[in-house]
Formats: structure tokens, sequence, C-alpha cells
């Protein structure tokens, strides 16, 4: 008897309706991630990888297939349900930091917790102490906009994590960084996938997909090989 | 989502944008400082109206007259109030006291010369009419006779003061010509003098042309001035009127009823009051409906400036949604929001409609200081609390669509937005 795969993937299908053309964003891609693996997503711009990942998110329902995370089988949770997978089940992490910039960095990160219900003392303090965990300390009560992109997706990550998710998502997390930062950034995913958590990652970069544990492509809403 | 972080989270929604917000939340204040200052405003002339009529008599009455009902005016048609009727009124239900009254024709107190031109109403001890006005002396008592109660302004044409009249035999002409004012009036039949001796004084608030004798008195005097005996007097004039008392101002209609029935006009106070009540009811919904046209005004400019909210936080929404923020949250989020405003406008409304009412009554007072003493606008508690409730209803009604837009919102769609 094995855990449940992190994310478990059939013949997922999702097609968007322009007008009377439909585009197959997701045509049938089928795939498992075990707990604790770190996978690379790679493919052209336009394969499908981030509706693969907002699907695995809850942020997107697939028009086909079937998805579970954790177990669960996301196609039958409602609106309710979906937040709260969102809430407790996954972290995400996008190519534009999606912070706010009117909290400070620690309310940020502290913000997925709010709409767990979690009380404003505990929640602080558990930012905080993922903050310092991630080397943010110093960032901690200043405003976005004082910061720079690789503290950013740092703080990014920190809220990501702070509820404990099952599965890292992160959409092209490099994608606004310089190298330097970027590379920082890759080695702290390996750093957290070390100490246990899994991993998936979108990205367009070899050098960066090197990284992970395992590579899966995709081309055309399919995974090729 | 925990009530304060809710309460938090929004407050600081409504206190980011400043200006939209005070304008919004002035809005609401105008709308609602208006719905009160106006309903006040009717409550204040209902009060006045009420409390004018309350002083003209007790609720509890029924006076009936000797006319069929219906009767007003010219077409009223005569009938006869007679010992047999009052024993009628007697028996009806929920009646408490049946005091007959007779008028004795017009006539003069000789010591207070032409000014002193009076009606002596016959009454029995204990009648509506003389109860609780005196400014000295005593009431009418049973076994009175020869005695009378009168107003003020006579007293004090028979005595220095009011209260020195107490005591005084005075003659009481009745019959003849008496002057009332500037006017000559015949008067009926050849007039007699009767002595009487005061023993009370009555407010002249109430009456400065008529005075209180005993009933026996009154039919006496009325049957000399005509020639009959007082038994005929009452059998074929009958009595001038009679004052029915209830046992409660919620049985006055049944009394009037069954007045009427018994082929009697009645009038109470108590019906008056409940036609005030009406028209003023259908006053207050006008003025109401005027405050309501600004408050709905107010509510556009919510819903509006909620609409532009939701716009400007698309990201934002997405954002929270993307991190497990519920539907109901983000929901909850706006409708919050909304309600500062209605909270806030409505304290604001509230404070600004009574002040303003404040306000305007000094002016009206600094203006002419003889004006009625009694307040002008009137905010009573529940009034100040429906205008708190009506500005959160409205605020919430008008922030209902848009944060319902904000809630069925794609998450997706929302972190796209620019
Ligand atoms: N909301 C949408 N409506 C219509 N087409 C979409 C939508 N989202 C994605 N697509 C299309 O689906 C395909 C895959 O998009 P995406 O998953 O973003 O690719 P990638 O992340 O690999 O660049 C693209 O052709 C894109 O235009
Ligand atoms: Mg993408």
């Amino acid at each position: 008897m094995s855990a449940p795969l992190a994310v478990e993937a059939h013949d997922l299908e999702r097609v968007y309706a322009s007008g009377t053309a439909t585009v197959a964003a997701l045509a049938g891609v089928t795939l498992a991630v075990r707990s604790g693996e770190f996978v690379a997503v790679m493919g052209p711009s336009g394969s499908g990888k981030s509706t693969l990942l907002n699907v695995i998110a809850g942020l997107e329902r697939p028009t086909g297939g079937t998805i579970r995370v954790g177990g669960e089988d996301l196609t039958k949770l409602d609106e309710q349900a979906l937040a709260r997978h969102r809430s407790k089940r996954v972290g995400m992490v996008f190519q534009a930091f999606n912070l706010l910039p009117r909290y400070r960095v620690v309310e940020n990160v502290a913000l997925p917790l709010a709409f767990a219900g979690t009380g404003r003392a505990l929640r602080l303090a558990k930012a905080r102490a993922l903050l310092e965990r991630l080397g943010m300390s110093a960032r901690a009560e200043h405003r976005t906009n004082e910061l720079s992109g690789g503290e950013l997706q740092r703080a990014a990550i920190a809220r990501a994590l702070v509820s404990d998710p099952a599965i890292l998502l992160a959409d092209e997390p490099t994608g606004n960084l310089d190298s330097a930062n970027g590379a920082a950034l890759i080695a702290l995913f390996k750093e957290l996938h070390a100490q246990g958590q899994t991993v998936l990652l979108v990205t367009h970069d070899a050098t960066i997909a090197a990284h992970a544990e395992r590579t899966v492509r995709m081309r055309d809403g399919r995974m090729v090989d | 989502m925990r009530p304060s972080d809710l309460v938090a989270m929004s407050l600081g929604n409504y206190t980011r944008a400043r200006l939209r917000s005070a304008l919004t939340t002035a809005g609401v204040a105008i709308g609602t400082a208006l719905v009160v200052l106006l309903i006040a405003l009717a409550t204040g002339a209902e009060d006045n109206v009420r409390r004018s009529i309350f002083s003209i008599g007790d609720l509890r009455l029924v006076s009936v007259q000797p006319f069929q009902p219906g009767a007003s005016g010219l077409s009223a048609v005569p009938r006869t109030i007679t010992d047999d009727t009052v024993s009628q009124f007697k028996r009806i239900a929920h009646v408490e006291g049946v005091f007959r009254q007779f008028d004795a024709p017009l006539g003069t107190v000789v010591e207070g010369g032409e000014d002193a031109t009076i009606r002596p109403q016959g009454i029995e001890p204990g009648a509506p009419v003389d109860r609780g006005d005196l400014i000295a002396g005593r009431h009418l008592a049973a076994g009175d006779r020869a005695v009378a109660i009168v107003p003020g302004n006579i007293a004090r044409l028979i005595a220095p003061s009011a209260g020195g009249a107490v005591g005084k035999r005075v003659t009481m002409r009745i019959g003849g010509a008496v002057k009332l004012g500037s006017t000559r009036i015949g008067g009926s039949g050849t007039p007699r003098d009767y002595a009487v001796t005061v023993v009370g004084v009555f407010d002249e608030q109430a009456s400065q042309t008529s005075m209180r004798i005993p009933l026996e008195d009154a039919l006496a005097a009325g049957a000399e001035n005509r020639g009959l005996t007082p038994d005929a007097l009452r059998q074929g004039t009958g009595y001038s009127g009679v004052a029915i008392e209830a046992d409660d101002s919620q049985n006055v209609a049944d009394i009037v009823k069954a007045v009427q029935e018994l082929g009697f006009s009645s009038f109470s106070l108590k019906q008056v009051v409940e036609q005030i009540d009406q028209g003023f009811g259908v006053f207050r919904g006008i003025l109401a409906g005027i405050g309501g046209v600004a408050l709905l005004v107010a509510a556009i400019g919510i819903a509006n400036t909620m609409v532009m909210s939701v716009l400007e936080r698309t990201r934002e929404i997405g954002i929270m949604k993307a991190v497990g923020a519920a539907p109901g949250d983000i929901r909850t989020l706006f409708l919050a929001e909304a309600a500062y405003v209605g909270v806030f406008g409505g304290v604001l409304g509230l404070a600004l409609g009574v002040g303003g009412g404040q306000l305007i009554e000094r002016i009206i007072r600094n203006l002419n200081p003889r004006a009625n003493p009694a307040p002008i606008f009137v905010v009573g508690p529940d009034l100040a609390l429906g205008a708190l409730a009506l500005a959160l209803v409205v605020a919430l009604v008008a922030g209902f669509l848009p944060a319902r837009r904000a809630m069925r919102m794609s998450a997706l769609t929302a972190l796209r937005y620019e």
C-alpha cells in the first residue's frame, strides 16, 4: 500500500472556446508526481504548462480527464472546496510575484492563513519564522515596493509555503529575475526539496530544469517522449 | 476568515480610497439626515397637534349631542336626550360614567358688569368638564345648590385676584340682552337674578365664557326662563348633551357605534386622534419618501463606488482567491466595505439631522421668540435606530451586486487584469 501520489493526472483536457475556434491548452495530459519529488515541466511557450499548473492549483477546471491532488479528485469539488484546496494543499508561485503592494511583506506571507481562519498573532509568527528560514527576516516589515525582484520571489515562496502545502507549484518563477537571482532561487527550491518538499516547477529554461530530479516535456497540450 | 480579520481588512479598504469613501459616505449622510429631519418634522407636528388635543380633553370621553347621527351644521336634525336615553347610555358596554349637562340661557354675572357675559352650564358632580383645572377653591360637589365655579377672567372681574373671588356671593342674571365682545345679543325670556356663591375658579384656558353650576339649578333657571316646569323641560327640551366616559379609550369606537345605533350623534377626541394619526401617517410617508429619494441617490453613489472599488482591486481579488480566499470571503469583504459607508454615513447623517433640526429650531425661535414652545423636530429612539438601520440596509443593498461580481470573478482572469 503506497501513499497517494502528490499529483495524478489522467488524460487531462482543457479546451478554450474563442468564438468558433477552440484551443486545447491541454489535450490529454497524463502525469504522476510522487510525494517528495522535484519535477520540472518544460516546453515551448503556449504548450499548456501554465494551464496544467493552474488545474493542479485548483484555479482552473479541466474540461476532461481526471486530476487528483493528494488523493482528492478536484473535478468533484465546488468553488468553496476548491478555495480550501488552494488554501491548504497547494502553494503557488507566479512569475509576476503577485504580492499585495499595500501590505507589508510579513502580512503578505501571512495572508493565506488569514483566509484559513488562523488568528493574527499566530499567522504573523509563522510568517516571520518562514521568512527567517528563507533568509528574509530583514525584509519582513518592509513594503513590497522596497524589495528587489529576487526578494519579492522569496516572499512569494514564503507565502506559498506558509500553509505547509503538500505540493509547491511554481510557474516560471525565475522569469522576471536576472540570472544571478534566478540561480539563487533555484538553489532555494533544491534546498526545500532536500527538506522533503514536493515541488512542481514550470520553466522553458533547460539549465533551470536541469536542477530538478525529473523533467517532463510538453508540446501542444500533450506530454512528449 | 475570522470576523476580526474581516473587519480590519475591509476597514483598510474603506479608508484607503479616502476621498472616494468620504464622498460616498457624505452622500449617505445627507440622505439619512434628510430622512431624519423630515420625519422629525412630521413627528414634531403630530406631537404638537396631539398635545393640543390632549389638552382639550380626555380620550376616553364620548360627548353625545342632541342630534341625529351624521348631523352637521345646518342639516342637523334635533333629537331629545331624556332621562330614558341617559339610562340607555348607561347600559352600553364599557361605559363607566354618564354625565348629563344642561346649558341655561346666556346671562351675566352682575358684579362683573357687561364684560361678565356667561353661559351657565348645569353639570353633575364629577363631570369630565369639571376636573383638574382649578386655580382656586373646589370643584362641584354632590348636593351643591346655588353655587358656581367661574373662569379666572370672570373671577378677576369680581375680586382683585382670582382666589379672592372664592366665597363671594354674586348675582347671576339669566336671560335678557347680553354683550359679547362688541356684539349685543337679544337674549331670551325675561331676565331673572339668582344669588350664587363662587366656590371655585378654573383656568380660563378651558373657557372664558362659561361657568359651572349644579344641573338642578340650571334646569330650574331654564324652566323658569321658558315658563315650564323642570320636568317638562327634561322631557320636552331634553339635556344639552351628555358626556359618556369609557373604561378605556380602546372601547370608545364601540361606544360611539352604540350611541349612533340609539340614534344620537356623538363626538370623541379619540376618533379625531385616529383620523389625525392617519393623516399624519400619509404626511410622514410623503416626507420620508422625499428623504428616501435622497437615500436612493446615495445608494447609486455607493453602488458606483463599489463597482469602481471592485474594478480597481481586480488583481487583488485574483491574488486573494489564488491564495485560498473562499468566494464568500470576497463577497463579505466588499459587503463589509459597503457596510462601513452605511454605518458611518448613518451615524453622521443622524447627527447631522438632529443637529440641523436644532439649528433650524434655534433660528426660528430667534426670529419669532413667541413661537409655540413645543419642539418642531422630534427624534425619538425609534427614528434614530430606524435611520441607522435604513442607512445600513441601503448600503448593503447597493453593495450587493458589486460584491457578488467580485465573488464570481474568475481568479485567473482577475490575475491577468491590468
Ligand atoms: N483563458 C484562455 N482563453 C483562451 N485560450 C487560452 C486561455 N489560457 C490559455 N490559452 C491558450 O492555451 C494555450 C496554452 O497556454 P498556457 O498554458 O498559458 O501555455 P504556456 O504556459 O505553456 O505558455 C495557449 O495557446 C493559450 O493561448
Ligand atoms: Mg505560461
